[in-house]
């Protein structure tokens, strides 16, 4: 099953049981990013995370984004910015800003 | 996408479709509209014949579809763009995993179906022997066929999105296959073959024998895969997954710290040495 595939299935699954989940998905990007425009996440609070936007590297802020979409079912497009100092300790080091959107599906 | 929770299973279903078995087809997701209008996330499917679901506006819909279309006859991956003033829209193409076709269920086609499924083919394994083609050895592949090697590909499409590896147990099996594929109007994404250079450069005397054209024979990666020095099945299989990843992703195949000689640039300049 490719990456995609696994995504989609997560997906339906999670329409199937009638439990609401977050696809994430990259809709934009430059510089240098883990990933590229069209990877995705889905973020299930049962089964935890299908796929991914691109690990350390700002994954975190998209999984704390997805709670609130979660709860309130609007979409949000959330910017990630990873061209924080390197010498930061922080893990957004990588050089690029990519846009995540985030809808509420599922459920 | 909350107006539309009812339209979304079925979004996601038709999505799933498309990726399993096709017809490929194009979501368009709004991302960004002024004043909601129309609703962020609100997606619509476009097929060359059809359109499910709707944006909102007749208008917008049209435009959309037209844009979908493009997407879709080009292949091509994501894009977002500006559809109307302040209306944003991401783009992307749903469509069936490309194929791998192993000629071959010897030892590098056991590794290989296992990287290959990993990296997201759909893969095929085909010998002629009833012992070495069984799914109990290619646990992950989609279809494992005992063909007859004199015509290994009888009802099958080797057309774009179709990479063939050629690993079968004799080169003349290996050469015939490669003919057989050589001769067709359409040619597959990929074509490898293993085989020393020798057995290689043997390989492309006797097509070009046959009038086979030189760019045609240029576009075959024979000997497979990249230089990695690999040895074992295992190995070799590897090697020649990185050449799929590079056909497919379009990357040199180069050690990235060659490429961007980090050190060399940033940290000891040569001018500061003397």
């Amino acid at each position: 099953m490719t990456e995609e595939q696994a995504v989609w299935t997560a997906v339906e699954e999670a329409a199937t049981s009638d439990r609401p989940v977050v696809l994430a998905t990259i809709v934009r990007a430059r510089g240098s990013t883990p990933r590229g425009i069209g990877s995705k996440l889905v973020i299930d609070p049962e089964r935890g995370l299908t796929g991914t936007v691109g690990g350390g590297c700002g994954e975190a802020e998209v999984i704390e984004a997805a709670r609130q979409v979660l709860l309130t079912g609007t979409p949000q497009l959330v910017r990630v910015d990873l061209t924080e100092d390197l010498f930061s300790w922080s893990a957004a080091v990588c050089g690029g800003v990519f846009d995540v959107f985030l809808e509420r599906a599922g459920g | 996408m909350n107006s539309t929770v009812a339209g979304a299973a079925r979004f996601v279903r038709e999505v799933r479709k498309a990726l399993n078995e096709g017809p490929p087809a194009v979501g368009v997701l709004v991302i960004e509209a002024e004043g909601d209008e129309p609703p962020v996330g609100a997606r619509m499917l476009v097929h060359l014949g059809a359109v499910e679901g709707s944006l909102g506006s007749q208008e917008i819909d049209r435009l959309a579809v037209r844009e979908a279309r493009a997407l879709l006859r080009a292949g091509d991956g994501p894009r977002t763009l500006e559809l109307t003033a302040g209306c944003t829209v991401y783009l992307e193409l749903y469509r069936p995993a490309d194929s791998l076709v192993i000629v071959g269920a010897g030892h590098i086609a056991r590794p290989l179906c296992t990287v290959g499924s990993l990296i997201g083919f759909r893969v095929t394994v085909l010998d002629d022997r009833p012992d070495f083609a069984t799914r109990e050895r290619f646990t992950e592949a989609a279809d494992v066929r005992r063909v007859d090697f004199t015509d290994p590909f009888r009802e099958m499409e080797l057309g774009a999105g179709t990479y063939v590896v050629l690993v079968t147990r004799g080169h003349k099996y290996d050469f015939e296959a490669l003919r057989d594929i050589l001769a067709r109007d359409v040619l597959p994404s990929y074509i490898g073959m293993v085989g020393s250079r020798r057995r290689v450069r043997a390989c492309f005397e006797q097509l070009a024998a046959e009038g086979v054209a030189p760019e045609v024979m240029a576009g075959v990666h024979a000997p497979i895969g990249l230089d990695i020095g690999a040895e074992t099945p295992a190995e070799i299989a590897v090697c020649i997954a990185a050449e799929l990843v590079q056909c497919r992703r379009g990357g040199t195949g180069a050690p990235l710290r060659e490429k961007e000689r980090v050190v060399e640039r940033w940290i000891v300049r040569p001018d500061e040495g003397s």
